[in-house]
């Protein structure tokens, strides 16, 4: 006959047994669950100047830039499986992120969407192969967003004295102000260029849509514009002409808006 | 004696130089030859003119009298020789003798030429244009452009714009090697977004092509065709760094 005693020591092993397994299995799962996802985090701040410069090169995934009245950068990213190399480095005043040096011949490497504060007092220079660009509330001395394929552009309350955009397919719009002495450049193979600028800008200005010969001049109709080559392009000057704006879609439309 | 030998002394006999023997010889032969007493008299005669000469005619002028003299002379050419002008220096050293007619045309070919450079950068300032000779036409060349291009010294426009496609060619003949070997390890969506925007570049770059064969003077379509093989050669070098 078995005594109680020991009755009772095996069922309390049973019990220990099996709740080990039952946490073994939720822990499992829940690390199965995270992979599946596919996502890494990654977050980072640095201390800034009033004229820091962020460079960044993504290779594919989105990228928001916003402006913030703080004196540090906070990188924060979003890493897709799988997962790309990451490693920004802080040089003089100038922060750079280039993911297609640090991922180079590598066979798959995942999305990764940016986002990333900075003082509005900085220069933002970004581009990317593929994916969205994003910058806003920026007015340091530059920005530039260049995209090599697929991918729209949003400048969104830029101040800066030189701004440039350019894509492959997709769309850019502009919403900012012409600074005197300023230069601008906006570039498309094919998509819509909108520019929402005050009425009162003043730049020399050379729009080229030689494909759709869609030009909308909106609030600076008229006056010292004139049209070139067949209406492919217009060339004149808005107020003064105290800034130079250059914009050209190969085979898409081009239009300006009252600010 | 012969006629030769009397000859000879001859001269000597007149003077009285002669030895008895020699002044014999020459009368005898004085007697009976009329040719050589003809040559006697002769001397005769010149030896006679001589001595009645006048030798004050015949003397030597005092040598020191006559530098003095030449001395005067030239002292009295260099007193009456006007000052020489000062030497001239710089643009007017070649003596700039100019006739009014000469400086009013000047000053006409000067306000000419000045009225010309400003239409050129009027016409510049409002006409935007390429930044290269390669976007150029023969129709927006300038007179000395022609005048180069005619003599051979530049490319012509067209020269010039065919030689730079076939670089950018080149240049993408390159890239387009160096992406096929990499763009096995992309993914579907990033071969999917490259391949759609090489098709969109070459589609532009058609037409433009196509339009020059139409208009090969069109200024704009230039521009873009550089433009459009710009944008391809960075598309392929982008993606050739992945």
């Amino acid at each position: 006959m078995i005594s109680p005693l020991i009755i009772s020591l095996i069922s309390a092993k049973v019990i220990k047994t099996t709740v080990v397994s039952l946490l073994s299995v939720v822990f499992f799962f829940a690390l199965s669950a995270h992979e599946i996802s596919g996502q890494k985090r990654f977050s980072r701040s640095y201390p800034a100047g009033q004229n820091v410069r962020l460079e960044l090169t993504n290779r594919s995934g989105t990228v928001t830039v916003e402006g913030w009245d703080r004196q540090e950068i906070n990188i924060s990213a979003y890493l897709e499986a799988p997962a790309a190399t990451l490693v920004p480095q802080s040089l003089s005043g100038t922060i750079y992120l280039n993911l297609v040096k640090d991922n180079q011949g590598r066979a798959e490497v995942g999305n990764v969407n940016f986002t990333i504060k900075v003082p509005f007092t900085s220069s933002v220079d970004i581009e990317t192969r593929i994916g969205n660009l994003s910058v806003s509330n920026i007015r340091g001395s530059l920005v530039r967003a260049h995209i090599t394929s697929d991918g729209d552009i949003t400048l969104t309350n830029i101040a800066a004295s030189a701004v440039s955009a350019q894509n492959g397919i997709g769309d850019i719009f502009f919403d900012g102000e012409i600074q005197s002495g300023g230069n601008y450049r906006f570039s498309s193979v094919r998509g819509s260029i909108n520019l929402r600028i005050p009425f009162n800008s003043s730049f020399k200005l050379v729009a080229t849509a030689p494909s759709t010969r869609s030009i909308d001049l909106g609030p600076f109709n008229g006056g010292n514009m004139r049209l070139v080559g067949d209406g492919r392009r217009i060339a004149g000057q808005a107020g003064s002409g105290e800034a130079t704006m250059n914009v050209m879609n190969q085979r898409g439309n081009i239009a300006f808006i009252r600010r | 004696m012969n006629c030769q030998d009397c000859q000879e002394f001859i001269s000597h006999y007149i003077d009285g130089e002669l030895d008895e023997v020699n002044s014999s010889a020459v009368s005898s032969h004085l007697s009976i030859c009329d040719e050589c007493v003809g040559l006697f008299d002769d001397f005769s005669a010149i030896l006679a003119n001589c001595g009645q000469t006048d030798l004050d005619a015949d003397a030597l002028p005092n040598p020191r009298a006559m530098w003095c003299r030449i001395n005067n002379v030239i002292e009295a050419e260099i007193e009456h020789q006007p000052e020489p002008e000062p030497i001239k220096q710089g643009l007017f050293a070649r003596g700039w003798n100019l006739t009014f007619s000469q400086v009013g045309a000047a000053v006409l070919g000067i306000a000419v030429i000045s009225s010309l450079l400003t239409v050129v950068g009027i016409r510049n300032y409002f006409e935007p244009t390429g930044d290269d000779f390669t976007t150029r036409s023969k129709e927006s060349q300038t007179t000395f452009e022609k005048v180069l291009s005619k003599v051979g010294l530049i490319d012509s426009p067209e020269l010039a714009r065919e030689k730079r496609v076939n670089e950018q060619r080149a240049v993408i003949d390159y890239w387009t090697q160096r992406v096929q070997v990499k763009r096995g390890q992309w993914d579907a969506k990033m071969r999917d977004a490259f391949d759609r925007n090489v098709n969109e570049i070459d589609q532009a770059v058609h037409e433009y092509t196509r339009q020059l064969e139409t208009d090969p003077n069109d200024d704009l379509s230039g521009e873009m065709l550089d433009s459009a093989l710009n944008e391809k050669m960075n598309l392929l070098r982008e993606f050739a760094e992945l």
